[in-house]
């Protein structure tokens, strides 16, 4: 290490070509032949915090399994995790370097950098994964070859809550739904299929939207009082959730009726006292804690073994296993690829894995997700689970809502940014 | 020595008044744009692509800020909205089948235009108040265009640049997206560099340092506050939509949103404020050097150096960061442009210790 800093320093005094400074610390990611590169390229220091270090220490937990149970047909798994703070500009930086290195996959979790990096992706033929994030009409494999979101999209998760208060409780028909969103682009997403389904099920929904970053939603929850609406869809992430929750419940909506999107943490959960809470819906994508065969192998193998990447009791978190489930498709999409198509894995052998998982469920960890050259999204199924005080306990089975209008507006979507080339 | 004063006779006024009198300087400046001008052929693809091209984009709008913030003297927190004006209208125009060449005129202008509007508050405060008016642009700007879809085309969604060609070169290749940067980057450095000599530079210098006097002393302050900000949003909005054709290739609000504004302000204040070189330093600074302590960190962790979490991994190069943030304003409060400056003045006069300032 004592040579590469004397020749940083030594070159930047030249100063003159900054670049030429760069060149004593790109990584020397050391070449195993057989290894297969994954690159997590994720926001660790800025936007999405409150999810990154969970998430991250599932998917590294997750990989370590992964190799000791043999990797891909015997290669093993290598990761190159970096931090992009969510910038795209860094994003696009530590793409091209992973990409450089041999990266075959990729994961980005911030929806700006993952943007940013879509339509790179498909011209240098390398599937990413969006769980969760990035904008809604990639579902479309037809549009977005190369991206794989491979879980229900935020629309799909709206329908699920409005299928769920449909079925289970007392219907949504004359309902006032009052839709509480944070002011942002990922906020607004639902919008669009909420009207679709109330005009056929004949409810009402009204809009709440707060400022960006959430911490303020004092006035915004007194005018959703004044408009005593039945049921609440509360729609942010990160620090704002908990004072959704806080602002639901001092302005007298029972914790039951409150229902909100996959980012609803144990931590967030945790910032409440006693039973004040108790019965809040969220959906859930990937199940909970550690009663799972894969969970149960981690704990053995990795994490009591003294190999685990954080913090022993964040293992079972809803954002620890959506880091395990993420990287559970990916590498039986690549296990698949290989068996096909043989190795050394690239970019379409992977893509190909990908469009052959069908009815993949993680050992009961996810629902089961069939991704079609069509259809990246995989079904768009998820259940509905409640808050008991201690931890989310399921309420429903695993299920997907309303598709048929969710692929209506993913199509609308892409018909309008056609008129717009 | 290093800059040989000594038969240096400048015995026309075209000589003395050049860009830059001393040879040493010339050399200087002559062997950095070979550098970048042969950039393609020694610079990887990841390095021209990933750091060279957005440094020059991003020097090339700190110069345009710094033109407002360093010359004239009117703070402005709300640049990156001015950037953001200039790449949707140049998408926008370019979409509707108007050549890039105009389409990035009509970006300057529009730009130019809306930052003037938001500048006229400049004509009654000042400083902390003036701060206020243009972040006040920052978040309105931000706002419609993520509310009006006819603009940002859906509140999630990113605009692609469509193809086009610049002077019929199309700008498909890296090389051709990496001349275009730096073409305009040269541009916005010969401009800035000779607007500080000119009567307009001298009356936005007068106005920064106190416009009453400048007032009194004949300088219509007005007029000159108002071609600050023209000027300035003229460039930015350029600079927009060089960023968005030639780096990101599309167009999405939170590649303007005020975060970008804060690294904006940071890379003029590091850099040195109203020095070109600074603009340069400075940019190179706030990009760069995140990267490349992250690289250092990561390598050092992965070659078994440093036996860290991933999240410490990721945090370390931050603390680094603000430490030498810190580090160089407290050794040189003028920021990295009066490191250069006091360096080179010693290599002035060098062996010798006095140095003329």
């Amino acid at each position: 290490m004592k040579h590469t800093d004397l020749a940083l320093s030594r070159r930047a005094m030249l100063g003159a070509a900054a670049a030429a400074s760069l060149g004593a610390t790109l990584p020397t990611w050391a070449q195993e032949k057989a290894a297969v590169q994954f690159a997590t390229l994720l926001d660790f220091t800025r936007v999405y915090t409150f999810l990154t270090d969970e998430y991250s220490q599932g998917q590294q937990d997750y990989i370590k399994l992964a190799n000791l149970e043999g990797g891909i047909d015997g290669h093993p798994i290598k990761m190159i995790i970096k931090d992009h703070a969510s910038y795209p500009e860094r994003g696009i930086a530590a793409y091209n370097e992973a990409k450089a290195a041999g990266a075959v996959f990729f994961d980005f979790l911030s929806t700006p950098v993952a943007n940013a990096l879509m339509p790179r992706c498909n011209e240098d033929h390398l599937p990413m994964i969006a769980f969760a994030h990035g904008r809604a009409d990639a579902a479309d494999g037809e549009a977005f070859p190369y991206v794989f979101p491979s879980a229900a999209i935020y629309r799909s998760q709206a329908a699920l809550l409005l299928k769920y208060i449909d079925e289970h409780e007392g219907g949504l028909k004359g309902k006032k739904i009052a839709f509480v969103h944070i002011d942002s682009p990922f906020g607004k997403e639902p919008i669009e299929l909420l009207n679709r389904v109330a005009k056929t099920k004949g409810f009402e929904v009204k809009l709440y939207p707060y400022p960006v970053p959430g911490t303020e939603q004092a006035a915004t929850w007194s005018e959703v009082r004044k408009n005593r609406p039945d049921k609440v869809i509360i729609w942010g992430a990160g620090p704002g959730q908990a004072v959704s929750i806080r602002g639901a419940v001092t302005n007298g909506i029972a914790p039951k009726d409150i229902h909100s999107v996959l980012w609803l943490s144990e931590s967030d959960m945790s910032a409440f006292k006693g039973n004040e809470v108790v019965g809040v819906k969220r959906v859930t994508l990937v199940n909970t804690g550690t009663d799972n065969p894969i969970l149960k192998r981690i704990v053995e193998k990795v994490v009591n073994a003294g190999n685990g990447s954080g913090d022993k009791k964040r293992v079972g978190w809803s954002g620890y296993n959506i880091g395990v489930a993420s990287m559970a498709i990916a590498v039986q999409a690549a296990r698949q690829a290989v068996q096909k198509a043989g190795a050394p894995l690239t970019g379409e052998k992977l893509k190909a894995g990908f469009e052959m998982l069908k009815d993949f469920n993680a050992e009961g960890l996810m629902p089961p997700t069939t991704i079609t050259a069509k259809d990246h999204q995989g079904g768009g199924m998820g259940i509905i689970s409640e808050w008991d005080g201690k931890q989310w306990t399921p309420k429903s089975d695993w299920a997907s809502a309303y598709q048929d209008v969710v692929w209506d507006l993913i199509k609308e979507d892409e018909a309008k940014a056609k008129e717009k080339k | 020595m290093f800059y040989r004063l000594s038969g240096v006779h400048h015995t026309r006024y075209s000589q003395t008044r050049q860009l830059w009198p001393i040879p040493a300087d010339r050399w200087q400046v002559g062997l950095l744009l070979a550098l970048a001008l042969a950039a393609p052929l020694y610079m990887s693809h990841l390095y021209l692509s990933s750091y060279m091209l957005p440094w020059l984009i991003f020097s090339a709008a700190t110069l345009s800020l710094t033109l407002l913030m360093g010359l004239a003297g009117q703070l402005h927190f709300g640049f990156a909205a001015v950037m953001a004006i200039g790449a949707y209208t140049s998408i926008h125009l370019t979409r509707a089948g108007v050549p890039l060449e105009i389409a990035l005129l009509g970006a300057g202008l529009m730009s130019a235009v809306i930052g003037c509007l938001f500048g006229a508050a400049a004509l009654r405060v000042k400083g902390l108040y003036l701060v206020m008016a243009t972040l006040a642009m920052q978040f309105l700007v931000d706002w419609v265009i993520v509310n009006v879809t006819a603009i940002s085309g859906g509140s999630v969604a990113t605009l692609q640049t469509p193809k086009v060609s610049f002077l019929f070169i199309p700008l498909e290749s890296l090389n051709a997206r990496y001349y275009l940067a730096l073409a305009w980057t040269v541009v916005v450095t010969l401009l800035i560099l000779n607007i500080k000599r000119t009567s307009f530079g001298r009356a936005l210098v007068a106005v920064r340092d106190k416009d009453f006097a400048a007032a009194v002393i004949g300088v219509n302050i007005f007029k000159y506050k108002l071609l600050a900000f023209f000027t300035s949003s003229f460039l930015g909005g350029v600079t927009g939509a060089i960023l968005a054709f030639c780096f990101y290739k599309a167009v999405t609000p939170s590649q303007f949103n005020f975060d970008v504004t804060i690294q904006l302000v940071a890379m003029a204040l590091v850099g040195g404020l109203g020095s070109v070189i600074g603009g340069f330093l400075g940019a190179g600074f706030v990009l760069l050097v995140p990267i490349i302590l992250l690289n250092l960190i990561s390598n050092m962790v992965s070659s078994g150096w440093l036996d860290i979490s991933t999240s410490l991994m990721a945090h370390i190069p931050l603390m680094l960061y603000g430490a030498m943030i810190i580090g160089f304003l407290l050794f040189e409060p003028l920021g990295l442009a009066k490191i250069y400056d006091n360096a080179r003045k010693y290599l002035l006069v060098w062996p010798f210790r006095h140095t003329q300032s």
